[in-house]
């Protein structure tokens, strides 16, 4: 996933991170946001189903 | 025509002046660049300090204090009089010999890390050398990292002196062989693999882990830890909070240990004049780091919070997020950092329990999150970084990282951790130096080993956590 075309430290004189050029950085962004939201919701349930067990 | 020339001169020596001037502060800024890491990888020992003495019982508090400030007091001078040497003397393998780059092998390490004959003036003052002080400085900082992390399973029940030989083996001895093979431009795991491992999870992390692991098992679990069907009872620690910020402290003081990772620009000894580099050679910046440890540290305590809801987890998880990203910090892209950390700190609670489930009793986890983790992180960048060059120049005359290199360099950082760990404490289990006496473990260690009282308001009358579950 070297982002330059040449496998060569001598080319690079810019970004260097894997993936850089293509879809990663996105799609991998787009992943994390997700990752966040869904831990979230997922929090919030629990959370309240455990909270409704000491309703009296 | 003579006063052109003596304006050309005058200008000359204003340049060679401003050059000079610039130089001077280059290396200053060097000196103080490694300097300042020092202090900040000792907080993670004031982190790993709190952290094991939270997670002791509270007979136990003070001696596990006292085992961790002797690891850290004697992994320094032993790294001084062998550790540093050895990391010079063995990238190659055991033959000692020379490699590529030319700063390794036997003879050189003699010439530059040795106390004693010539070599002496790289390891003591010396006005013309700005540089091997601080280097030592933050790898004996390394080392003593790697002490700390195998002290803290093994609380509650270790002999002092046989803990304090085992931690010398690990910090300067077996870490150090792990370094020089994999975490220096002529290593062989570098130059024959193509293994990166920029910020140590294998070499530091998972050999540390191992060694642990080795050491567990021979030790065996603390008394009242297992039933007799072989499940397992959890034992609190006194002090969850205290535990939970030496956690933190561990963290702010990785900042520090992976700065320490970078090598700066414009010395003799830089890779470039006006980029920093890591250890192999390959550009980097602190940018890069910033980037890539907050969102490591972000995935790692949202992963492990996820299905824990412990703090203790969730600051292992924040560990376990750097830890799992170490090798690669150079070169991820942040989101994926964030994705690969928010996968450890989701495997890490269920690896735990797999081990616990097997007669382990690693009291702090420090199997799992240094150990399983820093592997996990070692191959994960064998299948993201794949075919980045793993030194400076161009592929094929350097190696590229590689799934398989990646591999390779677990199972030998493994086995370097594994090996040692099992067989010394093997070797101190005979004679009757590693584990304390059932009596003393039942009384409390700090009786038998500390003439001092960690809460001595809080008496001796007052109920305290039962050894075992049957009092």
């Amino acid at each position: 996933m070297f982002p330059y075309e040449e496998a060569s430290w001598s080319v690079v004189d810019g970004a260097m991170f894997m993936g850089w050029g293509g879809a990663l950085p996105g799609i991998a962004t787009a992943i994390a946001a997700i990752i966040c939201v869904a831990v979230l919701v997922i929090g919030q349930r629990s959370e309240t189903a455990k909270a409704k067990a000491f309703d009296r | 025509m003579e006063e052109q020339i003596a304006e050309l001169a005058a200008k000359l020596a204003e340049l060679e002046a401003a050059s000079g001037g610039a130089a001077v502060t280059n290396t200053m800024f060097a000196e103080a660049y490694y300097y300042l890491t020092i202090p900040l990888m000792i907080i993670i020992h004031a982190g790993f300090l709190a952290y094991e003495m939270g997670s002791s019982r509270l007979k136990n508090v003070l001696s596990s204090g006292v085992k961790n400030i002797l690891a850290f007091a004697f992994m320094i001078p032993t790294f001084y009089f062998f550790g540093w040497y050895l990391y010079w003397a063995l990238p190659t393998g055991f033959t000692g010999s020379a490699g590529p780059a030319g700063i390794s092998g036997g003879a050189y390490a003699a010439s530059i890390a040795l106390g004693w004959g010539d070599s002496a003036q790289y390891m003591g003052p010396n006005i013309a050398d700005n540089a091997s002080g601080v280097f030592f400085g933050a790898f004996a900082m390394f080392a003593a990292t790697t002490a700390s992390i195998m002290s803290g399973a093994v609380i509650e029940r270790i002999q002092t002196i046989g803990f304090i030989i085992l931690a010398v083996v690990l910090g300067s001895f077996a870490w150090v062989v792990a370094a020089a093979w994999g975490w220096h431009a002529d290593g062989w795991l570098v130059t024959q693999w193509g293994v990166h491992d920029f910020g140590a999870a294998g070499l530091v992390h998972a050999v540390a882990g191992f060694f642990a692991l080795g050491v567990l098992i021979n030790l065996g679990p603390r008394i009242g830890k297992f039933n007799a069907d072989g499940t397992a009872n959890h034992i609190p620690g006194h002090n969850m909070p205290l535990t939970v910020v030496g956690l933190m402290l561990i963290i702010v003081g990785f900042w520090g240990f992976l700065m320490a990772c970078v090598i700066v620009p414009g010395e003799a000894w830089s890779w470039y004049g006006d980029k920093m580099a890591t250890i192999y050679g390959t550009p980097i910046t602190l940018s890069a780091l910033s980037f890539n440890i907050l969102m490591a540290m972000a995935g790692g305590i949202i992963g492990s919070w996820l299905f824990t809801r412990d703090p203790f987890w969730m600051m292992s998880g924040t560990l376990a997020g750097i830890i799992s990203t170490a090798s690669g910090l150079d070169i991820y892209f942040p989101a994926v950092a964030f994705i690969i950390a928010f996968s450890a700190g989701i495997i890490l609670k269920p690896c735990a329990d797999w081990l616990e489930n097997r007669g382990i009793d690693d009291a702090v986890g420090a199997v799992t999150v240094h150990g399983t983790i820093g592997l996990y992180g070692v191959i994960m960048l064998g299948i993201f970084g794949a075919g980045y060059p793993a030194l400076q120049g161009v592929a094929g005359e350097v190696p590229t990282i590689n799934l398989l290199g990646q591999i390779v360099g677990a199972v030998v950082f493994f086995l370097l951790g594994f090996v040692p760990g099992y067989g010394c404490s093997w070797v101190l289990n005979k004679f009757g130096m590693l584990r304390i006496r059932e009596g003393a473990e039942l009384a409390g260690m700090d009786l038998v080993k500390v003439p001092a009282a960690g809460y001595p308001e809080w008496g001796g009358d007052v109920p305290v956590t039962p050894a075992h579950p049957a009092e």
